[in-house]
């Protein structure tokens, strides 16, 4: 009598369709298989065909925002397609740079759905003997450097921000020693999201000499993730990990 | 989970200090694995020699006995290194005292000693790596082990933690004044690491006392390797944009 198959163990990547989400997608997808979550499913596919053996990557478009859902969507996803997920990375985030006077609850809301609510929900779905058979280990949040300092405009992005750090610390100490937990705090790096704040010529010359190494790339933040996902940080778990090119270092600048 | 491998050292040569025992042999022994040329630095000559047995194939490595806390001679030793081994890309600072001394029974020559080790070497090591006639000139790295004890209080670690968190805010500084030559400079920050010199402090307390110490630390007790993996991610091009930080490699500690 043969063995009953063995599910395959994924990583799941959400925010993947663009930014250092796609990038950490084709980074990491050498060593695993992937589940690569975005909004825009046309986006996503060619994030999955930028990915190493794209056959073993599956495509998961959903809108986080809507984090209610989550609780049934998730577990029917795994299901349908048999798998299971050793390592969760939260990239998805919303940035909207409004003054506080035109922010409005419901943008808000929508804020901390994407970049702190969905973040807890599926860790709490992953954990879920029935949903993910406790195969989950390690868990990554793409925070910011927003989280520990102000901007402005960035009301609602810094109060997520500083949300999703304070969720990793506590999952880290309540999920030890079975799952780590760790967030990456990039500064600003290049991506679609950013690109506006490049496009000024001003801000662009601020920013250069806010950071002592310049801009950063998608693929720095990706190696942070990656050595953070792996088994030689198996001893780091609640930790903040500043990739910035020295950008909080320089604050008084 | 599958192994990260971080980018290859070849053609880098590193200065590591402390690296007879503990952290700093696991960072020379890993460093050395992949591909760099080391010059290594410690008081304890045997401790140097048997390192040097265990790692005789692959790029020599360059022996100087030394005690660190005759900061006056840091750069000649780090001249010698050049001599021996050519300009230098990195330089990792492990060598550490860690004394637990009640400030009541604290003496101004053991703080001094401490702070010489841990913080002013540190300095002077920085400083030899901004000079042209050390420095290579690219893929520059510096990192310094801190500890968790930069961060946060314990009994009996005045001294100890002064000179921890004294690193970290130099790191940020010299970050800054070191990133347009393009040397990084970063802080690793241990937590309770079972090395000889935390058996040490081990042997003196009860089992109580231990487990007490083991639970402040989610994921237990860590290993000297632990800190090492950290250490080449941050030394090899991965840690490419990271600077003036200090990455926390304690099991959770600093997290409850």
């Amino acid at each position: 009598m043969s063995e009953p198959p063995v599910p395959a163990t994924s990583v799941l990547i959400t925010g993947a369709s663009s930014g250092i989400g796609r990038e950490m997608a084709v980074a990491l997808s050498g060593a695993y298989s992937l589940i690569l979550n975005g909004r825009d499913e046309e986006r996503l596919e060619q994030t999955r065909l930028a990915c190493q053996a794209p056959e073993r990557h599956l495509c998961w478009a959903r809108d986080l925002a809507d984090a209610t859902t989550l609780a049934t969507a998730l577990p029917a996803f795994l299901r349908q397609h048999d798998a299971r997920v050793v390592g969760f990375v939260h990239c998805a985030a919303l940035l909207k740079v409004l003054p506080l006077r035109s922010v409005t609850l419901a943008q808000a809301q929508d804020v901390m759905n994407t970049n702190v609510l969905a973040a807890l929900e599926i860790t709490r779905l992953l954990l879920r003997k029935d949903v993910n058979s406790k195969m989950l280990r390690s868990v990554v949040f793409v925070s910011s450097i927003a989280s520990q300092f102000g901007a402005r405009g960035f009301a609602t992005y810094c109060a997520s921000k500083a949300a999703l750090d304070g969720l990793m610390k506590a999952l880290a100490v309540e999920l030890a020693p079975e799952v780590r937990v760790n967030s990456v705090l990039p500064g600003g790096v290049r991506t679609p999201m950013t690109e506006a704040m490049f496009d000024d010529p001003a801000t662009a010359e601020r920013l250069m000499r806010d950071y002592p190494l310049g801009a950063g790339l998608p693929s720095d933040i990706a190696n942070a993730v990656a050595f953070l996902m792996s088994d030689q940080a198996r001893w780091i778990t609640g930790h903040q990990m500043v990739v910035d090119g020295g950008r909080s270092a320089n604050i008084s600048a | 989970m599958t192994t990260f491998n971080p980018l290859r050292l070849d053609g880098r040569h590193i200065l590591v200090t402390g690296a007879s025992s503990g952290i700093g042999r696991r960072t020379a022994v890993m460093l050395h694995a992949l591909g760099a040329r080391l010059s290594v630095v410690d008081r304890d000559e045997a401790g140097l020699v048997s390192l040097g047995a265990e790692l005789s194939a692959g790029e020599a490595v360059a022996q100087h006995v030394a005690d660190l806390s005759d900061i006056a001679g840091i750069e000649a030793l780090v001249g010698r290194c050049v001599d021996a081994g050519g300009r230098l890309h990195g330089v990792v600072h492990c060598a550490g005292i860690q004394a637990i001394v009640p400030v009541r029974t604290l003496q101004i020559d053991g703080w001094r000693r401490i702070f010489a080790v841990n913080t002013e070497a540190a300095l002077m090591l920085g400083k030899c790596l901004s000079s042209r006639k050390v420095y290579a000139g690219q893929h520059g790295a510096i990192v310094f082990i801190s500890s968790v004890m930069g961060t946060v209080g314990s009994v009996g670690a005045v001294a100890y933690s002064m000179s921890k968190a004294a690193l970290d805010g130099m790191a940020r500084s010299l970050s800054l004044e070191l990133a347009s030559r393009g040397i990084r400079v970063n802080c690793i920050a241990p937590g309770f690491v079972r090395t000889p010199l935390f058996e040490q402090t081990e042997r003196l307390w009860d089992e109580e006392t231990k487990r007490a110490v083991e639970d402040l630390h989610p994921l237990g007790f860590g290993e000297a390797e632990d800190v090492a993996h950290a250490v080449a991610f941050l030394v090899a091009d991965t840690g490419r944009w990271i600077t003036g930080s200090t990455l926390v490699v304690d099991g959770g500690y600093l997290a409850r």
